[in-house]
């Protein structure tokens, strides 16, 4: 089975939660009854119609709420259903990055991934790499003290 | 199995898209743009096909004539024709990319079923179009496919003769014939300008032409193709000395090859048959809630107390369900206290896709079954739970 926790580190595995389009990656089987990814039990995956739904005050709730990262996977740049969603979705987290590097979070906290419903692979490996990247980012995540 | 295969289908398109990413940047990719290389290639089209209107001669004595003078004298002449002859076949094959591509990838059904009628009619009259242009060259073949449809139209039970006549403007092939086809030829290629408004009405953005580069690409292949493989006519028609046989351009006069193998009558039914499924495709699905699951969650509904009239929503729905409309009183939150517009959801273009709450910072906008609270809830679960010690 995947896993995302390195065998030899001691702390917890950083909490992310993910926006995943269900029109993107085939969801089926990927996600836990507790809503965690198949795999990865400290990432919580959110299903929604479109990368396009994601609020960006709901990316700012996971990190005030104390979740380390928090990403929205969409379809590939060009694929949306719905021609514009993850261009859009592309702009707000611009924006967003913009809006965290002013209270001095680190705007990598945010990620945009995009992966066909073939790629389930791909979304993996690109979840596991996230989790790696946010893991990495001091200081720890603002806990809701924000 | 349907649904697998489909499944499949929508996978391998998807996978092509991403193949071709790889290749060249995303902007480029052209099978984004299919409906813009189609809009390309109309507009090489009408060009040239103003061009050409400007030689022509819908005589039964000149026609043949004109089109070789045009072919022959006029400076470039044989060009023009190509551009128009090759444009045709590009224009199709576009049509046919876009076509298939949007069927596979699930763009075409429920509030998306009115770009799919009207890509269906375009495409009827495109082909129609198509078809016209090959008799007014005048030709051995055009006289063949004339004698034809003419056969095939009399097999039509009830008015089949009155078509018929109708089409000829007389019991035979007579001097307003040509007149005729040529207004068959046109009329329906100026009315695909009307049609495409029908086919962008509900699109915020679409996307109507290809990036420069492709232009240039199909441009230059257009003009390569016309000077190595010049459009040539057939020998002249000569009435009463119509041959057997002629070389099919498949795109447009397939419907001539079917009547070697089916009565001109049944060539027609199945026709109308490929037609009708065509406009039946949209509403040949149908879901129960269950199976539709986040794809139905319900038609975007306004808060009316919290709308600002910010117009954001307005600007993002690619699907322009949104409209603005003044506000006669105001919203009950602070910021919405000022208001001079209101969002109003078109229902019948609203697709459920939810991009509208997502630009709305002022929770005016929900999908009914899947509330803001309601994720707030899953993402506060997600982001307090415990984190899981490493092993």
């Amino acid at each position: 089975m995947e896993t995302a926790m390195d065998p030899n580190a001691s702390t917890p595995a950083p909490r992310v939660v993910g926006f995943l389009c269900d029109w993107a990656v085939n969801s089926e089987g990927l996600i836990n009854a507790d809503g965690t990814m198949l795999g990865f039990p400290n990432v919580t995956l959110v299903l929604v119609p479109c990368s396009g739904f994601v609020k960006t005050g709901w990316l700012d709730l996971a990190l005030k709420s104390g979740a380390a990262g928090v990403f929205v996977c969409g379809c590939p740049m060009g694929d949306c259903l719905n021609r514009e969603g993850n261009w859009i979705m592309e702009e707000r987290i611009d924006q967003l990055r913009k809006r965290l590097q002013r209270q001095k979070v680190d705007p990598e906290r945010i990620g945009l991934v995009a992966y066909g419903m073939h790629d389930r692979d791909g979304f993996v490996a690109g979840v596991r790499a996230f989790v790696d990247k946010v893991a990495g980012i001091t200081p720890a995540p603002a806990g809701g003290k924000r | 199995m349907t649904k697998r295969l489909w499944l499949r289908l929508q996978s391998a398109t998807l996978k092509a898209d991403v193949f071709i990413n790889r290749l060249l940047y995303q902007d480029f990719n052209p099978l984004y743009y299919t409906g813009g290389l189609a809009n390309l290639f109309l507009t090489v089209l009408v060009i040239t096909g103003i061009l050409i209107f400007l030689y022509y001669e819908p005589s039964l004595e000149g026609a043949y004539a004109s089109v070789q003078f045009l072919t022959e004298g006029v400076p470039y002449g044989v060009i023009f024709r190509g551009l128009h002859r090759y444009a045709a076949d590009g224009f199709m094959i576009a049509i046919f990319v876009h076509l298939f591509r949007n069927w596979f990838t699930d763009r075409y059904r429920e509030a998306r079923d009115s770009q799919w009628i009207s890509g269906m009619v375009l495409l009827v009259f495109s082909g129609f179009a198509g078809l016209t242009g090959y008799l007014l060259v005048w030709d051995e073949r055009s006289l063949l496919l004339v004698s034809m449809t003419v056969q095939a139209l009399r097999s039509i039970p009830l008015g089949g003769n009155w078509l018929a006549t109708m089409f000829l403007g007389g019991p035979g092939i007579n001097g307003t014939t040509l007149p005729r086809v040529l207004a068959l030829h046109i009329a329906p290629a100026m009315t695909l300008y009307a049609l495409l408004w029908w086919h962008y009405v509900r699109l915020r953005a679409p996307r109507v032409w290809p990036p420069a580069v492709w232009v240039l690409f199909c441009l230059g292949a257009l003009f390569f193709v016309s000077a190595v493989l010049p459009a040539t006519s057939g020998a002249a028609a000569q009435p009463g000395s119509a041959p057997q046989s002629f070389e099919v351009a498949w795109f447009y006069l397939w419907p001539y090859a079917l009547m070697k193998w089916l009565a001109p009558a049944w060539a027609l039914a199945l026709i109308g048959v490929i037609i009708a499924y065509g406009l039946y495709i949209p509403y040949s699905i149908r879901e129960t809630p269950a199976e539709r699951g986040l794809r139905g969650l319900g038609q975007a509904t306004v808060v009316e107390e919290n709308c600002t009239g910010c117009e954001l929503c307005y600007y993002d729905c690619p699907y322009n369900a949104i409209y603005m409309v003044p506000s006669h009183e105001p919203g009950k939150s602070k910021a919405a206290a000022n208001r001079k517009l209101l969002a109003v959801v078109v229902e019948p273009r609203c697709v459920e896709c939810g991009i509208c709450i997502g630009a709305c910072p002022f929770e005016a906008l929900e999908l009914p079954r899947l509330l803001d609270k309601d994720v707030q809830e899953m993402i506060r679960a997600g982001a307090q739970a415990p984190a899981p010690a490493a092993s």
